[in-house]
């Protein structure tokens, strides 16, 4: 190797940059004389000039240690007891899941656009979607969107491309007045430029939903709902809705994946487009994102579902492959005909799931569902024995998550459990202004049952100090 | 070959945890909702998953395997600390709706990244929302959008695409409701202002564009371009999948751009991980800037009261919601695990960003003049020509095999697979599309001169070998060529299982 030129102040990224030291050679064989050679083409006006003002370049070493004590500050969920969910639950995802993903061949490769040199993830692809589709009892998962937001935004605009036709309420979907806000600024952002309408659907006083405002959307092109739905209610009623809706309108699930483990395959009451937060099964929650959306269907939306998907064939040798399938619905090929824009989606985080799932096995799921109950159905016991708050929904079942209704306002109490140690869950007026007293506390795997009984006291002693100044 | 299916072993087989707290089987759940059947899943134990997976992996490659000049995809190292560092219980096990004071650390580097792309792209306000460069795209055409709509111009109905452009383009565009107008590049590949010209006016919303372009160049009347489309009124967006080539160097900024989105698992090094996941930032000039979907963070001097953490004992990091926002494109914040990573990058190159794009384009150009030099060497320069005439290349470069195609009816799919059997992974084909038997060849930064210099004389081995042998290429792979049109028509889109 012929010797390298000396390297001067600012060569931190040597580790990095193996030409480092080699440019005059290189461009000497290209006939040019300096770096700015390079950007010749680059015409003056347009040109940077001077330094980028930004900090100077740092070691591994100094980066790591930077890492710790900035992300260190934080107040990790593991620090501290918490019933915060929402959506996103605290989950163990097993360490072999872990120690694979960061198999350079898995974690450094490309979409698999040459399946001759990418049969590792192209078959582990077609095992999660073979994998999705058995948990949620429908033919078809597409291969991840981006996560259960887009996913549900992804669905009405399916939904809407296949039903629109024959639907007599042109362009329009219902969707449950429960949904969080944020969640329904997404499905807004990807179907305003369609011109979708969107109508709400009512819900009971329990909290389940309310079958006859359902009537209503017969004859448009979807309805989405949520199983457990936000309030964390299992609702019975949902094996209603196929039949009321009919079959020229979309019926769309959006289901906590854990539960499936004793809740009933979606696929088999009729709902014909699932999708879900893929985290609980494979991912930590990390901040939200990435996760991964889970994103399910009958054949009859195959044609126009967002997404790659993996196809089992043969190469030429009659053997068995795998490759990509079905492009023609993409952007790459279709452009702005696509059913979708999305390209990157959340194949690793994909990967991990289908790892934590296929170790799981069966009755694994099952037992991670009943754990998952058990902590709630504890924790249901335990807090509505505590005269000074109430529980709602106390008669639905539940799942992750339940509404407490306080004799103060959430937002107080939490801040109030925040200095005993506790992260006590989710004030729902951010989602549901007029219920300032509401309170979502969520339970799972991870919760212990001694968390339970310390959150009770705290909620007993903190409610009680509020109900004596309101008679004094 | 084995599928996972095939493990089905004793029933409760797989991974132990612990019981329930509570007895679980007098907990009612509704008669209806009670599941019939468990789902067919493996039952295996964690050495025959380890395996499975193992095994897998085996069958992949990947930027740890070997070379991977995908053009338009920017396969550089992703240096592993980054993994490490997002692995953090500061980053993996925090939640998104935790309160401010006990965030202030995420809080902190997500300015610190707002901050640093803002510099980089000559952009005033960024948001990290975007979970994919498609994604920031959209995001991107909804605030142009919405912020016509603030003025009134809701005439402006078309978004103006060249047709070399990425196919997420027009998607997008699409996605959000405009119409779209394709024009035509020039001979030379390069954006044709008369034709730009002719389409823009009172209904033009935005011209979207990636500069250097999907051939690698540099486009010289870019200047030139953003006047015109924003004398007819409309706004300027920047495609950031070819940002690599730029840093430090340019900035769509100076170009007069006035949104743009950032590819972070391109030029910041988020690992690709098979397609995903990635990350999407968006930059915006000050007009746009309240347009941004919400939140995105501040920062404040610190006030008594504030609960003071290793970080902030001068600034106070909050949350602050743009006054127009276009609302939310992912629930939460974005993939945060993957803007942490990237941080980690940025901290390695800091001001000197600009080295690692000099490179990038040094190594372009180099493999570029040495495949020439090789091929004139060993007589087979006839085979291809570049995709369009160069000077000098950005961080890639396109050559068209239309000649060898003349020739010998071998195509660009053909040398790809040859090079698959040379132990590289392929370069994109047949894109753009505006190069017949394209090859689009991106060696990044992080791949040494030896490794350029061996690729080129086994690309031009490649050119060698007899068409019999490229037909038939690859042949050293775990499977030959793949037949898509069979998975096409006999669709088998999961494992079926024999009862």
């Amino acid at each position: 190797m012929p010797p390298r030129l000396e390297l001067t102040k600012g060569d931190y990224m040597v580790d990095q940059l193996p030409n480092l030291g080699r440019e005059k050679e290189m461009l000497e064989a290209m006939g040019m004389s300096s770096m700015d050679d390079l950007f010749a083409d680059v015409p003056e006006p347009v040109r940077t000039v001077g330094e980028l003002p930004l900090r100077g370049p740092q070691t591994e070493e100094e980066i790591i240690s930077d890492a710790r004590r900035i992300l260190g500050s934080n107040v990790a969920l593991g620090d501290r007891v918490s019933f915060l969910g929402a959506g996103l639950n605290r989950n163990y995802v097993p360490a072999s899941v872990f120690q694979l993903v960061t198999r350079g061949e898995f974690l450094t490769s490309y979409t698999p656009y040459q399946p001759e040199v990418s049969q590792g993830m192209l078959q582990a692809m077609w095992e999660f979607q073979t994998l999705i589709s058995e948990l949620v009892g429908l033919e078809v998962s597409n291969l991840s969107v981006y996560d259960s937001s887009t996913a549900a935004a992804e669905a009405i605009t399916c939904a809407v491309r296949v039903h629109d036709r024959k639907a007599e309420q042109k362009n329009t979907v219902y969707i449950s007045e429960l949904i969080p806000p944020a969640r329904m600024s997404v499905i807004y952002n990807y179907t305003q430029g369609g011109g979708i309408t969107i109508k709400t659907l009512k819900h009971n006083d329990d909290g389940t939903l309310n079958l006859e405002s359902l009537a209503e959307a017969r004859g448009s092109c979807g309805v989405y709902l949520e199983q457990p739905n936000p309030l964390g209610i299992l609702d019975g009623g949902l094996t209603k809705v196929k039949e009321i809706i009919g079959d020229n309108t979309a019926f769309i699930l959006g289901v906590a994946p854990v539960s499936l483990g004793i809740v009933e395959a979606p696929g088999n009451y009729g709902v014909d487009i699932v999708i879900g937060e893929g985290q609980a099964l494979g991912s930590p929650i990390t901040y939200g994102g990435p996760l991964y959306g889970i994103f399910a269907c009958t054949k009859a939306y195959l044609r126009q579902m967002p997404g790659r998907i993996v196809g089992k064939s043969i190469d030429v040798d009659g053997k068995e492959a795998f490759c990509l399938t079905l492009s023609t619905r993409e952007q790459h090929i279709r452009r702005h005909r696509a059913t979708s824009n999305i390209c990157t989606n959340e194949t690793l985080i994909a990967l991990m799931g289908a790892m934590h799932m296929s170790l799981l096995g069966p009755e694994g799921l099952q037992k991670l569902a009943n754990r998952n109950l058990a902590a709630c159905y504890l924790a249901k016991e335990k807090l509505s024995g505590i005269p000074t708050i109430s529980l709602p929904h106390l008669k639905n079942s539940h799942f992750n998550e339940f509404v407490i209704e306080l004799p103060g306002l959430a937002a107080d109490c939490l801040e109030y459990l925040d200095t005993q140690g506790l992260i006590g869950g989710f004030d729902l007026s951010t989602w549901y202004p007029k219920k300032g007293n509401w309170l979502l506390v969520s339970f799972s795997d991870q919760t212990k049952s001694s968390e339970i009984e310390l959150l009770a006291a705290h909620l007993a002693v903190w409610s009680a100090s509020l109900v004596k100044e309101v008679t004094v | 070959m084995s599928h996972l299916f095939e493990h089905y072993g004793a029933s409760g087989q797989g991974y132990s945890q612990p019981e329930p707290m509570i007895p679980t089987d007098d907990i009612k759940i509704p008669d209806s909702l009670v599941r019939s059947n468990l789902p067919r899943w493996p039952r295996i134990s964690e050495p025959e998953m380890v395996r499975h997976y193992t095994w897998l992996s085996s069958r992949n490659f990947g930027i740890d395997t070997g070379f991977y000049p995908l053009g338009s995809c920017t396969m550089k190292h992703n240096p592993r600390i980054n993994e490490v560092i997002a692995q953090l219980p500061g980053i993996a096990d925090i939640h998104p709706l935790q309160p401010e004071h006990h965030i202030q650390g995420t809080l902190a580097i997500f300015h610190e990244m707002q901050e640093m792309l803002g510099i980089c792209a000559g952009m005033d306000a960024v948001t990290l929302q975007p979970v994919a460069g498609a994604q920031g795209e959209f995001t991107a055409i909804r605030c142009i959008q919405e912020y016509f709509r603030s003025r009134d111009e809701l005439q402006r109905t078309k978004v103006i695409v060249p047709d070399s452009a990425h196919g997420t383009n027009p998607a997008s565009a699409s996605m959000a409701g405009f119409e779209i107008v394709e024009i035509p590049s020039r001979k030379d590949g390069r954006i044709d202002l008369d034709a730009l010209r002719s389409v823009v006016g009172e209904d033009t919303a935005a011209m979207m564009i990636t500069n250097p372009n999907t051939l690698g160049l540099f486009e010289p009347d870019i200047a030139e371009a953003a006047s015109i489309v924003h004398d007819a009124g409309g706004q300027m967006y920047y495609d950031g999948a070819n940002f690599n080539a730029i840093l430090g160097r340019t900035s769509p900024g100076i170009m007069g751009f006035d949104a743009v989105h950032y590819n972070l698992h391109k030029t910041f090094s988020q690992p690709h991980g098979g397609g995903g996941p990635g990350s999407g930032p968006i930059g915006v000039k000050s007009h746009l800037a309240e347009f941004l979907p919400g939140p995105v963070v501040r920062k404040r001097p610190i006030l008594p009261g504030d609960k003071i953490t290793a970080v902030n004992h001068e600034w106070w990091y909050h949350w602050y919601e743009p006054e127009h926002s276009i609302g939310k494109v992912q629930q939460w914040h974005g993939n945060s695990g993957a803007v942490i990573r990237c941080w980690a990058y940025y901290r390695r190159y800091g001001n000197q960003l600009k080295t690692m794009s000099e490179h990038a384009v040094l190594n372009a150009n180099y493999l570029r003049h040495k495949i020439i030099e090789e091929a004139k060497e060993k007589g087979v320069s006839d085979l291809f020509c570049d995709g369009a005439p160069v000077d000098v290349a950005k961080h890639e470069f396109t050559l068209s095999l239309a000649p060898m195609k003349e020739k010998m009816g071998i195509g660009a799919m053909d040398v790809a697979k040859g090079l698959l059997d040379k132990g590289y992974m392929a370069p994109t084909v047949y894109f753009p599309l505006v190069v017949p038997e394209c090859m689009m060849i991106e060696p990044t930064e992080t791949e040494s001169k030896d490794t350029l210099d061996e690729f080129a004389k086994k690309f031009v081995e490649v050119l060698q070998e007899d068409a019999d042998t490229l037909h038939n290429a690859p042949v050293t792979t775990k499977v030959r060529r793949v037949d898509e049109v069979y998975a096409a028509r006999n669709l088998t889109l999961s494992y079926q299982f024999s009862e």
